[in-house]
């Protein structure tokens, strides 16, 4: 038997890889030991939904042949994982986190999930989520079937939403990797609070076929991991053409870090206020020092604005209106009652009063929105912001309760998402023990461009090597 | 510090949804009705007025199939 240390648990995918490559552990031994650290750990977060133990290991054991005949496949070959609730798996519970959906069963697979398969990721659970991906407009923490997602850096803070499992998996070390899903801040958010690099692809790059619905025009799927380069190396496996997603925008992704342009060429437009006025005063040190660290990078920062438009009001009226017409079933049945939250509850129940003008209104002015950044793009090559204004919440306080000061790059969450642009947050620092976290945005398909980025904060950083002290 | 009007509406307008936090803008909404349908109607109705205020080219068309 191989040696596990703490170490292995939260190892980078290629030192992972380098090690079963080098026959130093097999699949099986990852599978097992994963295995077993999701399901005596993940409940004392609630971050899981479903462990696959024994698909793990028998998934496992084939990767090992496959590994023994000399046939690799890659760097995720044999190296656990763990996905978001909303994603199907042929023949298993599927809940999204929901109560009226706990018994769900489908009986194909999301295609993301297949893709791993395909290079060897060994599936080791399913992880949980807010229910129904926080669509109606979620209030409490509580707003899942699994309960509050709690922290693994302090167990009385929110670990975000809506990807909690995924984000609090990776950060306590039980998957090295997680898929999550964002329709607006539900990948950076959770990716933030716990202390992990979470990656929003462009839209329409990563195929959603097998994936819950929640607004067919904003909804992108994506990983979070220790480490950017972890980030890209996902990212290249479960992006391309899917003729099952409509939204599909048929490019594929290759991770080239050998071909980033020298950080001395890049322009990183920012609003100096997100990182004083804006955010929580205990993180403005923090934030300031995550400022000097990517100067030292060589990029140039540029004092910029976002396009003014109404992005809150147009993102509010698509997903209402998407949702209002997905979710139709569930709100005419009455079983919306059983949802967790009396604030999404609500929001469902309302959202059926979406006027068909405001829905055509926001997808047209959305049109403007791309313009607009296109241009801005002209001028810079990406943006950078804090992922969250501080650090996670407490537990028990309304997710309202908190204030934030208008202004900056207040708006960036709902702006790229609206446009479809990529996002990667990652660890900057603490603040009252707790992490905190930078965002770089950037044009459509710059994936490589803003993960090249975090790479570099994070060879100048440890911030994202840092461990949950429970953990 | 300057906020535009467009800026302020919005702000006060969006709920919070998929994740985002809600702001201290929709707590401020939300210290409207009590009833959490008639504050989730009020806010449909907040954002319904901040995007009447907007003025869109006729030649603008819906991104029916969204592509970025």
């Amino acid at each position: 038997m191989a040696d596990l240390s703490a170490d292995t648990f939260f190892a980078t995918i290629p030192e992972l890889n380098a090690r079963l490559v080098a026959k130093e552990i097999s699949a099986e031994e990852l599978a097992r030991a994963f295995s077993n650290r999701l399901e005596q750990l993940g409940p004392r977060y609630n971050a899981l939904a479903l462990p696959f133990p024994q698909q793990a290991i028998r998934r496992a054991k084939l990767v090992d042949a496959e590994i023994k005949r000399g046939r690799l496949r890659g760097p995720l070959q044999g190296i656990p994982y763990g996905a978001k609730d909303l994603l199907s798996v042929a023949g298993q519970v599927t809940t999204w986190g929901a109560q009226p959906y706990r018994a769900q069963v489908f009986d194909y697979t999301a295609t993301v999930l297949e893709k791993l398969d395909g290079v060897g990721a060994v599936l080791t659970g399913k992880l949980s989520m807010v229910e129904l991906a926080g669509g109606g407009g979620y209030r409490l923490a509580s707003a899942s079937l699994f309960g509050p997602g709690l922290n693994p850096w302090d167990r009385s803070r929110w670990s975000g939403g809506s990807s909690s499992g995924s984000a609090t998996a990776v950060a306590a070390g039980l998957v090295p990797f997680a898929l999550g899903s964002e329709t607006s801040g539900s990948i950076i958010t959770p990716a933030s609070y716990c202390g992990v690099t979470g990656l929003r692809p462009t839209y329409g790059l990563v195929s959603r076929h097998g994936a819950m619905a929640l607004s067919w025009t904003l909804d992108k799927i994506g990983p979070l991991a220790h480490t950017a380069e972890d980030c890209g190396l996902i990212l290249q496996m479960i992006a391309g053409k899917d003729s099952n997603d409509p939204g599909s925008a048929g490019k594929s992704f290759y991770y080239t870090p050998q071909y980033a342009r020298p950080m001395k060429e890049l322009k990183i437009g920012y609003a100096p206020i997100d990182f004083t006025d804006r955010a929580d005063a205990s993180a403005r040190p923090a934030f300031a020092a995550a400022l000097a660290a990517l100067k030292e990078t060589g990029v140039q920062l540029i004092e910029t604005k976002l396009p003014d438009f109404p992005y809150g009001p147009a993102l509010s009226a698509i997903i209402g209106a998407e949702e209002a017409s997905i979710f139709e079933p569930l709100i005419a049945s009455g079983r919306v009652n059983e949802l967790a939250d009396p604030s999404q509850i609500a929001g469902l129940k309302a959202s059926v009063d979406v006027a068909a003008k405001d829905y055509l209104k926001a997808m047209r002015l959305r049109r403007l929105m791309q313009e607009a950044f296109q241009r801005l793009f002209s001028e810079v090559d990406a943006l950078v912001t804090t992922g969250r204004s501080g650090p996670a919440t407490p537990v028990n306080q309304p997710l309202d309760a908190t204030s934030s000061v208008p202004g900056g790059f207040d708006s960036i969450i709902p702006a790229g998402n609206l446009a479809g642009l990529p996002a990667v947050a990652f660890p900057c620092g603490f603040a009252d023990n707790l992490p905190v976290a930078l965002q770089v945005v950037g044009p459509a398909f710059s994936e490589n461009t803003i993960l090249a980025i975090a790479r570099e904060f994070q060879s100048h950083t440890d911030w994202h090597k840092r461990r949950p002290p429970a953990a | 510090m300057k906020i535009t009007r467009r800026r302020l509406a919005a702000a006060l307008a969006a709920p919070a949804f998929a994740g985002t936090m809600p702001s201290a803008a929709a707590a401020q909404t939300t210290a409207g009705p009590s009833d959490p349908l008639e504050a989730a109607k009020a806010r449909i109705k907040a954002n319904s007025d901040a995007l009447a205020k907007e003025e869109v080219p006729m030649s603008t068309e819906p991104a029916f199939q969204f592509k970025a």
